[in-house]
């Protein structure tokens, strides 16, 4: 395989992880699979671009270690989940909906690609008549390739938005 | 000078039902349009000091932020000559706001209006106008500064105050300044960023339930999975005659007794204090500070319509910590009292369900701890709710009748 096939091998590989990552942020009853889809070194971050741009460190999900990643499972499921009590909490039962794209990518000489992507997610409460504007803005990903497949060294998850417009519960 | 909003109306616009009993307390409060632009008036530009910044936010000469006391829109502002002022964000020509950014610096070149090209300095003088010629000849700049409110520091905090009759800051938090002394010591912060986001609920509702110590448990399940408890505590209500502000302090298991639920528990450390003991304030009608693990904590309760209220949640480290507790600060804060925190995003469920069926009318109540009618309660107890409501409607003009406390 030529150097030119390699790297569309790689950014295709890259966007069909994205689409995997979708589809599972999508489904609240598969939220035991997102650690997964990051490396072992592995961050997720959502930042207002505000603060991002004023140079402040605070962010709104600082999961800077592949343990805070797979501590967000626990939790959505044990903390907010009420002990198993689900259907105690509406804001649980808000499901998510990502429009992405268009999608960007670019290897890098280090081997892995950087994805940037459009992003809007929606919430549509069991409870409510209308559905929810939950966050917009852009995905500023790292995709390394691990002996598991490709996988996000990192997330960034850029809000557009100062203030964010709902609380939410599943990672973005 | 301070200068003062004028006012016309005198009492509620609207009849107001409130039940003999104050432990009741009516859902019309939370969904009433015109008691709403009453309350904007009455308690937020009435007698009473709001907390509206912290001086790290805005160290450098000409720094400013920018916010709301009720519906009013102001700038919070350091002057070239290092004081802090709050002025009226709304050009004194024709009311367009000044400024438009969250932050920034006005040192150079004065807060300009874009409409008419009105300037002003950082203090909120008028500067100049554009083409002032054909002005009527009793024109002066000096009649036409930005309104300012007052203002009052305390260990950094600034409080902005656009009554003439507000007492003294330190007269008006009483021994809140206790509270605020163990969560701000010397007053030097760093301030490290700010969450907003969007509750769906009154604005009422957001600051009672911190006055409510008996929903802790109930609602915030991740104490229960961690095994979290309070080891003693209490809650008191300074100032409770008048204004009713809320000192609660609780002391926590210790981190090293949890239950290790999660592989990174340092969502739970106490590094930076000799106790794990914490304090959650209120300073009445909308100001948070607290100390909640390593977390120093301000937040601004910013009404936005009646069933909406923007709150942001402010983060800062000590001005001398090293940078590795700053880490510390900056993980762990938004991690468990922000708007995708551990134990903050239940509230704003619970508390849009309140909303949401405010509707249904009838009366909200509160009995846990109530058989006590002074402070201090019990850490578990939401009596002190009365309270708030006590002072909420000394302020709007339905106090509650002699005899009944």
């Amino acid at each position: 395989m030529n150097n030119a096939d390699d790297l569309s091998v790689r950014e295709q590989a890259a966007r069909e992880l994205l689409a995997r990552y979708v589809r599972v942020v999508d489904d609240p009853d598969r939220v035991e699979e997102w650690p997964d889809l990051f490396a072992d070194q592995a961050e997720y971050r959502v930042v207002t671009r505000e603060n991002l741009e004023a140079g402040l460190p605070i962010s709104v999900v600082c999961d800077d270690t592949k343990d805070r990643i797979m501590d967000r499972v626990t939790v959505i499921r044990e903390f907010w989940g009420a002990g198993g009590r689900l259907e105690d909490r509406h804001y649980n039962q808000v499901r998510p909906r990502h429009v992405v794209g268009p999608v960007w990518t670019e290897p890098q000489e280090d081997g892995t690609v950087r994805v940037v992507a459009n992003f809007v997610v929606w919430g549509t409460p069991t409870t409510d008549p209308a559905p929810r504007l939950l966050a917009l803005g852009e995905y500023r990903d790292v995709v390394e390739f691990t002996a598991r497949g490709p996988r996000f060294r990192s997330k960034w998850v850029v809000l557009d938005t100062p203030v964010l417009q709902d609380v939410f519960v599943y990672p973005l | 000078m301070a200068s003062v909003l004028p006012r016309t109306v005198q009492g509620p616009p609207v009849p107001l039902r409130w039940p003999p009993e104050d432990n009741r307390i009516p859902r019309e409060i939370f969904t009433d349009p015109d008691l709403f632009r009453w309350e904007m008036d009455a308690v937020f530009t009435g007698p009473v000091w709001v907390l509206v910044g912290h001086e790290a936010e805005i160290p450098q000469p000409g720094d400013y932020k920018t916010l709301s006391v009720g519906a009013v829109p102001v700038i919070v502002v350091r002057g070239a000559d290092g004081q802090v002022r709050v002025l009226v964000n709304a050009c004194a020509h024709r009311g367009a706001r000044v400024v438009e950014g969250p932050r920034g610096n006005v040192l150079k070149g004065g807060f300009r209006c874009i409409y008419h090209m009105w300037t002003y300095a950082p203090d909120g003088s008028l500067l100049g106008v554009s083409l002032p010629d054909d002005f009527p000849v009793e024109f002066r700049k000096e009649d036409y500064g930005l309104p300012r409110a007052r203002v009052a520091l305390y260990k950094g905090l600034i409080f902005a105050s656009f009554h003439e009759q507000t007492p003294p800051l330190e007269e008006y938090l009483a021994e809140l300044t206790q509270g605020m002394d163990r969560v701000l010591g010397d007053g030097r912060l760093r301030y490290l960023g700010s969450i907003k986001v969007i509750f769906r609920t009154n604005w009422k509702l957001y600051v009672e339930n911190i006055y409510d110590g008996y929903h802790v448990t109930a609602l915030h399940t991740g104490f229960q999975v961690v095994r979290l408890r309070s080891h003693g505590g209490q809650r008191l209500v300074p100032n409770y005659e008048r204004n009713g502000h809320l000192w609660g302090q609780s002391r926590s298991t210790r981190r090293e007794e949890l239950q290790p639920v999660l592989r990174d528990m340092s969502l739970f450390d106490v590094r930076t204090k000799p106790t794990t003991d914490h304090n959650m304030m209120v300073v009445f009608p909308s100001g948070v500070v607290t100390d909640y693990f390593d977390t120093i904590q301000l937040r601004y309760v910013l009404p936005l319509a009646v069933d909406q209220t923007l709150i942001e949640f402010t983060f800062f480290a000590r001005a001398d910590d090293p940078e590795d507790v700053v880490r510390h600060r900056v993980r762990q804060g938004p991690a468990v009292l922000g708007p995708a925190g551990a134990i903050t995003l239940e509230d704003a469920a619970a508390l849009e369900r309140v909303q949401q069926s405010s509707v249904a009318r009838g009366d909200n109540v509160i009995l846990k701890g109530t058989p006590k009618r002074f402070p201090p309660y019990r850490h578990v107890d939401e009596a002190p709710i009365r309270h708030f409501y006590q002072a909420y409607r000394r302020l709007i003009g339905v106090p509650v009748e002699e005899g009944t406390p």
